[in-house]
């Protein structure tokens, strides 16, 4: 559905040195982007605010020409059929930017859609259908200016579905939400991928794109550093895992738990009111409900299982030497 | 099979005319909207040329007294200054009005961020632009109307002299390469991202050389050339000769009415064309959002 290849995008920008002194600086944005993304997909751009997703975005969705390589989307060319290519997608990239602040939501989507050739007699049902989904209906006949952030960012959205494209690139669209928004948009994006849209998600929260995303690709500097499932991702940098039991725990169940299959290491020590037993496993969702059954099978009592999962953010810092938090406030 | 249904659906394309003059229509409409949440600027427009008509209409009443205005018929070929200003400073209003429009607008698309959502749709730009133009024009022409009705009710002035169709064809006509200039400017506006600096020196220099309070035939002959190769010098040239029956340019209405058709011709395309570089230029580097 998306094909990206060796895709660079470099521009300039002026820098000002004092009153009237300037100078012009290239900036390398993208560096030889690689991606396939299939029909049907849900798939994130992971990476640090300046890390290049935007810049991706925008080449994707024809707002920029790319300086070489090549990106179709549908099987249309971003540069030789941008027309078409427009058709495809819906997008929300500016989130509360891009709205008439001084129209009614009712009256942005109305003119979007017609941007768009949804024709005049589907329009005001399309937009009903959309209001009732994303449930507007208490602002929608309000002026923007007059709405929450929550409420534009959902009125951002209604206008990247207005015109029911096959593609949907989302470009941080959860930023400056609320928990309880954000989590009502991230089960809308997963609804509609349900549906059968190709989702193209970017973020730079790892527990979002790790909770929404089948794929991803971490992007960091201009170029696509790894991608993958999350899984893959996190046996990229790390091979094993630890899991974490509390209880009371007889000491003699470790060389069973020892003995199980992917188990590479096993460490019991006794705390003041039980044990803890650290399993080292290179498989642990497998090895997860026979360790249950084995600590059972000896008659511990469990009080406490905590998976050590390898997140997104470490696969980032295992790869760039960087944490992304701290990447995303130096740029 | 939902996708590719989807996909199956797009427009068709023997719709495609009516479907364009529907967003040109849909924009137009959509930019009225915008206005009329600010119904003080539309006031402004009824009201600005009848004050900017008004100092040198009493001036000249100071001067000329009851006598009639001798050097100025000579100039002119009519005594009757009062609505020899008045249709100047109404045209200069629809003149600056047009020329400005898609400039102003890219400007405020390009700070609400609603340009890169246009650029993002599949709608063509020129039926976007012809939108925003229509849009321009509608607005132009009914604060011309009402304040030409206000400035003939304040200064004493029938409205109804002169041939009124031959004047309403100058000015429809002579609105068309103006909107041509207008996407120069607008191309301008996109490359600078500066609206405001460049109408200092362009107002002005618009009301000099269309000769809102005098005949540019008192200009030196540089300046008389500058003033007739801009489109808008013969608009309102041809509307006061149409109402008032001063001169013709070329001593016939239809010679006159012949060279607006031209500049009409080669102005927009001249505009739309720089428009197009310009843009295209912005998409290989850091995008027409940017602001």
């Amino acid at each position: 559905m998306i094909q990206v290849r060796q895709l660079t995008k470099t521009y300039q920008v002026r820098e000002r040195h004092g009153l009237f002194a300037t100078s012009k600086r290239a900036v390398h944005a993208l560096n030889g982007i690689d991606l396939d993304i299939e029909r049907g997909a849900l798939f994130g751009l992971l990476g640090p605010n300046g890390a290049g997703k935007t810049t991706l975005i925008k080449c994707l969705t024809t707002l920029l020409l790319p300086t070489s390589g090549t990106a179709t989307i549908a099987g249309h060319d971003v540069v030789q059929a941008p027309a078409q290519v427009r058709n495809a997608i819906g997008c929300m990239l500016m989130g509360e930017r891009g709205l008439y602040w001084k129209l009614t939501g009712r009256e942005n989507l109305a003119y979007f859609a017609a941007l768009y050739f949804v024709p005049r007699h589907e329009r005001n049902q399309r937009i009903a259908r959309l209001i009732d989904r994303l449930r507007m209906q208490d602002f929608i006949d309000r002026p923007v200016e007059s709405y929450s952030s929550g409420q534009k960012m959902k009125l951002a959205f209604a206008k990247a579905l207005v015109h029911d494209a096959p593609i949907l690139v989302l470009d941080e669209p959860t930023n400056t939400l609320d928990v309880p928004s954000a989590r009502e948009l991230r089960a809308i994006v997963a609804e509609l991928h349900a549906e059968g849209r190709t989702i193209v998600y970017t973020t730079h929260v790892m527990t979002e794109a790790e909770q929404l995303c089948q794929r991803l690709a971490i992007v960091d500097r201009g170029t696509v550093i790894a991608q993958g499932t999350p899984d893959e991702l996190r046996r990229q940098v790390v091979a094993t895992e630890v899991i974490q039991v509390r209880g009371q725990i007889p000491p003699r169940a470790t060389l069973s738990v020892q003995s199980l299959p992917s188990v590479r290491e096993v460490a019991i020590a006794t705390l003041d009111d039980g044990h803890e037993l650290l399993v080292r496993t290179s498989e642990p969702r497998q090895v997860l409900p026979k360790l249950i059954e084995t600590l059972y099978a000896y008659g511990a009592s469990i009080e406490d299982v905590v998976p050590s999962r390898t997140t997104l953010e470490d696969v980032f810092m295992a790869l760039t030497g960087r944490t992304l938090a701290e990447d995303t406030r130096t740029r | 099979m939902v996708v590719e249904e989807r996909i199956a659906r797009k427009p068709r394309r023997s719709l495609a005319w009516l479907q364009s003059i529907g967003i040109m229509l849909k924009v137009a409409e959509t930019q009225l909207r915008l206005i009329s949440r600010y119904p003080g600027s539309l006031a402004i427009d009824v009201i600005m040329p009848i004050v900017t008509t008004a100092i040198p209409i009493l001036l000249g009443r100071s001067l000329t007294g009851s006598f009639d205005a001798q050097a100025f018929a000579a100039n002119t070929g009519t005594t009757d200054y009062v609505p020899y200003m008045l249709i100047g400073s109404s045209m200069l209003t629809v003149v600056t009005t047009a020329l400005w429009n898609v400039g102003f607008w890219v400007r405020r698309e390009q700070q609400t961020g609603t340009l890169e959502a246009i650029y993002l749709a599949p709608a063509s730009r020129f039926w976007v632009l012809a939108g925003v133009a229509l849009y321009g024009m509608v607005r132009s022409l009914v604060s011309l109307l009402l304040s030409f009705i206000l400035g003939c009710l304040i200064f004493g002035i029938n409205p109804l002299q002169g041939h009124i169709g031959l004047a309403f064809s100058f000015l429809l006509l002579g609105l068309v390469p103006v909107y041509g200039l207008s996407l120069i400017y607008g191309a301008v506006v996109l490359r600078l991202k500066e609206a405001g600096a460049l109408i200092q020196i362009a107002q002005w220099l618009t009301s000099l050389l269309m000769g809102i309070y005098f005949p540019i035939t008192v200009f030196p002959p540089l300046l008389r050339w500058i003033a007739l190769v801009f489109p808008p010098t013969w608009m309102n040239n041809g509307i006061r000769a149409a109402l008032l029956g001063v001169g013709w340019f070329f001593d016939s209405w239809y010679a006159d009415l012949g060279v607006l058709a031209v500049f009409a011709v080669i102005m927009p395309v001249l505009g739309y064309n720089l428009f197009a570089v310009v843009e295209r230029k912005m998409q290989r580097n850091e995008g027409v959002g940017t602001f």
